[in-house]
């Protein structure tokens, strides 16, 4: 980091008094100088300043990806603004002043009470102080000797960690949005499990994020050592309202010899109105490296929420007899289109993998499942099973299914299967004679239909999540 | 890079010499088609796997020799074809390098068999212009595909065969197609017009006489009236040095059913793209495929089941038994248009990889675009079952004797459903072959 840079950038305003704006937000557009005033806003040290300039000049020569099968109109980057320090939210002093909307969400989710105003950004340091919560986890965590703490402190930290694991997963020139992050990501989370501890507790960034800001351009990563195991939760089921339009996060799980890592996603970002205008765009990459023998890396996830969502939790299974899992739910309304799947690289010997897919498309939205399940050479006694099914309610919406499949070794056994299917009439019919209304049978039906991805959650997000599927499709059927 | 890095246009080009030589046809519209399908050839680029479609399929072999079009006049004699001949098969139309081989062939007698029309394309070309005008070239489009332009650009003769209403064909209809020259490009072309009520069963087979580096480009194009059912039996099993390249385009119309079994043993690199397009309600669609191959063989299969109508149902199972360092490639890809309500669509893809260098490449897909609709797939790829190999030694088989009869009984699923009994046999005779080589 340049001297004179750091300099300029402090220098007091000339003219007598100081603007705070200036100096919290970077002026808009992208550019080196302002991956450099970044990195030295944050103090970062040298190695991961050049990691973002490699990443920038990699983005610079890739194009816009445009295999997905979603439509939006073309970003334009040099309109974002990249930098803005954390700041505090911007509190409600009481529960009346809270967007009657989000309180008839909280109502139907069944929210509890103090946790309704945390999430509304009301002040509420007297019912639920969140702050102390997560100081306590944090000790507990530490006395088991694990780091659970943001990206930028673990920059500061542990570094050598950083440095030793960030970009082994996702390189920096990976795909376009993976690049645009690695240049441009302002926060994130930082997890390291030490050989052979078994992670107490659930981690969520839940805790995290009541006390900071998490950025656009999040960025994760988790390493697990030999015979550590952690539980990973991200996002949450109320819904999540934020003015940045693009998301694009990254997510490196890395799992050594005989390491479990599980992460588990609900995301209900706003997804724009019923006619489609406005709602986050969630581009997102994540992938695990399953490096060690008998890793176990596993994926969940509930996408109820953006306008757009493109993501493919991928697995590497490097290590011999390594496992790959992913369970995914999708449910795309109104004018929502998610381009979803995942991918399984299986190198190792004995790899297994397992996919179990389920889209539900209503209103005119777009749900595709896109995976690939690639056997390399070297992978003999590779297994895999996929499974992909789609719910289709309403003759407005579409559902897709690209599943690749590449088999590169005799001895692998590969399985693959889809179905399509809607909610009868007759099964409607069955519910009724039962006393049990269409709402409730529906509710019902495609709770059945997910099934095997929610006994993948912990307890009560499953819980939450099936209320959230009901609410999301509510009034799409009959 | 090497000569290999023949610009697409220059290549292009040289393939489409000797185009301009072609007679001009009597008929103005086909010298439209052909001018229209030149100017497309010279639009569009050789595909590369760059392409999605063209992903798994490198197809730059192709590109490093020169084919050109044969139109010396063949001296085939029946004694040099006849072990290719179908004993059930009473009318047979032969196309010796793309070139129509009177001589060979047997036109069917009018009288006997009800009308049924089957000719070489230009002969027929006048008398039954308004019968053929509606559909040569209208079903197999040519905008996007470089290969189906550069066949229309080469479109002078071909198979023609017409179902007249309510004609019901007792005996196949057997279309051969024999190369017997290095570095030949021919295009073979058949067009099948079955009218409401009809029914037929053809037979479209590619050999060749010997071991030869060639390349076959074919179109073909079936036409569906109300309440047809043609049976369509397709044999590829051109040299092992060969490039075979075909697209098939089907057009079926109301109840109608269109039944289809192509089996792909030849080629060095093969590629056949099969669309059927369910253009009318209650239309059904049942499309079966095999394809073996071994040594650095490449088969790839294209189809695409569009269901644009109401109440369609398809079938479709493809399987592939790879051997030596062979690849195949599968992409069947199932549409489902809006208010194309109540469709039953199903697809397997089975894959048997018998070798260490074997791969195969596989892509199910289903695009659906209204709900209520029952759609499957499932696609499977693997080796032999262990525990079926150790039943059949338990009954006192041989290690190879139960892997080959395991392997037979694999491919023999799909060539049991080929009606023709000798050619049935024929290839199941190739196919224990094949996996007793080994």
């Amino acid at each position: 980091m340049s001297a004179v840079l750091q300099n300029l950038v402090n220098q007091p305003y000339k003219h007598g008094f100081v603007t705070e704006i200036e100096s919290d937000v970077a002026p808009r557009g992208l550019s080196e100088d302002t991956i450099r005033l970044i990195s030295a806003k944050k103090n970062e040290p040298g190695w991961l300043l050049e990691f973002r300039l490699k990443a920038y000049q990699q983005w610079l020569k890739m194009e816009e990806p445009k295999w997905p099968n979603v439509k939006y109109p073309k970003i334009d980057f040099q309109a974002i603004s990249y930098y803005s320090a954390p700041k505090p939210k911007q509190k409600l002093s009481s529960m009346d002043e809270v967007d009657p909307e989000l309180l008839r969400t909280f109502e139907k989710l069944g929210v509890p009470m103090h946790e309704r105003a945390a999430l509304a950004g009301v002040a509420v340091d007297v019912i639920f102080d969140s702050v102390s919560v997560a100081t306590t986890y944090k000790q507990k965590l530490a006395e088991v000797g694990i780091t659970f703490c943001s990206i930028s402190e673990a920059v500061q930290m542990h570094p050598d960690l950083v440095r030793q694991y960030l970009g082994t997963v996702v390189p920096v020139g990976d795909n376009y949005y993976a690049a645009l992050n690695s240049a441009v990501f302002t926060d994130g989370t930082f997890c390291f499990i030490p050989k052979g501890v078994k992670c107490p507790m659930d981690l969520s960034t839940y805790f995290r994020i009541n006390t900071e800001e998490s950025g656009q351009f999040e960025r994760t990563l988790i390493i697990a050592e030999d015979g550590a195991s952690v539980s990973y939760l991200e996002g949450c089921t109320a819904p999540k309202f934020d003015t940045n339009q693009l998301h694009a996060a990254v997510v490196e799980l890395i799992a050594l010899d005989n390491a479990d890592i599980k992460y588990s996603t609900v995301q209900n970002w706003y997804a724009g109105d019923e006619n489609g205008l406005g709602g986050i765009y969630n581009f997102v990459t994540k992938r695990g490296l399953a490096k060690g023998i008998n890793s176990r890396i596993s994926w969940t996830q509930v996408e109820t929420g953006s306008a757009i969502t493109w993501k493919y939790p991928s697995c590497v299974l490097q290590g011999e007899n390594s496992v790959g899992e992913f369970y995914s739910v999708a449910v795309t309304n109104n004018y929502q289109q998610a381009d979803t799947g995942t991918k399984m690289i299986h190198i190792g010997k004995n790899t297994r993998s397992t996919i179990v897919s389920k889209g539900i498309s209503a209103g005119h939205s777009n749900n595709s499942y896109r995976g690939l399940v690639r056997i390399a050479p070297t992978a003999t006694g590779a297994r895999n099973y996929s499974q992909c099914d789609s719910m289709l309610i309403g003759d407005k919406c579409s559902a897709s299914t690209f599943p690749y499949i590449q088999v590169r070794n005799q001895g692998a056994k590969v399985e693959h299967e889809a179905s399509t299917s809607k909610i009868g009439e007759d099964q409607l019919f069955y519910f009724a004679q039962r006393g049990i209304d269409s709402e409730e049978a529906v509710s019902m039906i495609i709770n059945g239909f997910c099934k095997d991805v929610f006994q993948q959650l912990p307890m009560e997000f499953a819980v939450e999540a099936t209320k959230l599927l009901g609410f999301k499709l509510e009034g799409s059927v009959g | 890079m090497s000569v290999s890095m023949v610009t697409g246009g220059s290549y292009l080009e040289s393939l489409l010499q000797g185009q301009p030589q072609l007679p001009s046809s009597p008929s103005a519209w086909l010298n439209q088609l052909r001018a229209d399908a030149v100017d497309r050839v010279g639009a569009l680029k050789v595909p590369t796997t760059r392409d999605e479609e063209w992903r798994f399929t490198d197809i730059s072999p192709l590109a490093k020799l020169s084919f050109q079009p044969v139109r010396a006049v063949s001296s085939l004699q029946t004694a040099d074809v006849e072990r290719f001949y179908l004993e059930e098969a009473a009318t047979r139309l032969v196309f010796v390098d793309g070139a129509y081989a009177p001589q060979l062939s047997t036109q069917p007698d009018e009288a006997t068999d009800s009308g049924l029309i089957v000719s070489n394309l230009s002969t027929a070309l006048s008398a039954h212009a308004t019968a053929i005008e509606p559909h040569l070239g209208r079903h197999a489009g040519f905008r996007d595909n470089v290969f189906a332009a550069l066949n229309t650009a080469f479109l002078q003769d071909g198979a023609l065969i017409i179902a007249p209403r309510n004609a019901v064909a007792e005996k196949p209809v057997h279309l051969l197609f024999v190369a017997t020259q290095r570095e030949a490009a021919s295009h073979p072309r058949c067009l099948l017009i079955a009218e409401s009520g009809s029914a037929i069963t053809v037979v479209e087979d590619y050999v060749a006489l010997q071991e030869d580096a060639y390349v076959t480009n074919a179109v073909t194009e079936i036409a569906l009236a109300d309440n047809a059912q043609v049976n369509h039996i397709r044999v590829q099993r051109d040299s092992t040095e060969a490039f075979h390249i075909a697209n098939c385009a089907v057009s079926t119309g109301r109840a109608s059913r269109y039944r289809s079994v192509s089996v792909a043993l030849g080629a060095r690199i093969s590629r056949y793209n099969l669309n059927t397009l369910l253009a009318a309600e209650e239309a059904e669609c049942a499309i079966d495929g095999l394809a073996l191959i071994t040594g650095r063989q490449l088969a790839d299969t294209h189809t695409c089941i569009d269901h644009a109508k109401p109440h369609g149902i398809s079938r479709q199972s493809h399987k592939c038994i790879v051997d030596g360092a062979a690849h195949a490639v599968f992409n069947g890809k199932i549409l489902v248009r809006p208010n194309a309500q109540r469709t039953d669509s199903s697809q397997s893809s089975r894959n048997l990889l018998l070798n260490a260098k074997a791969r195969v490449d596989t892509k199910p897909q289903l695009e659906i675009f209204a709900d209520d609709v029952k759609c499957a797939h499932g696609a499977t790829v693997g080796q032999l079952d262990n525990d079926e190999v150790f039943y059949l030694k338990s009954r006192g088989l041989s290690e190879i004797t139960a892997r080959n009869l395991l392997t037979y009984a694999f491919g023999a699923e799909i060539i049991d459903r080929i009606s023709v009994a000798s050619l049935k046999h024929r290839l199941e005779q190739a196919v224990l072959e094949q996996t007793q080589r080994n």
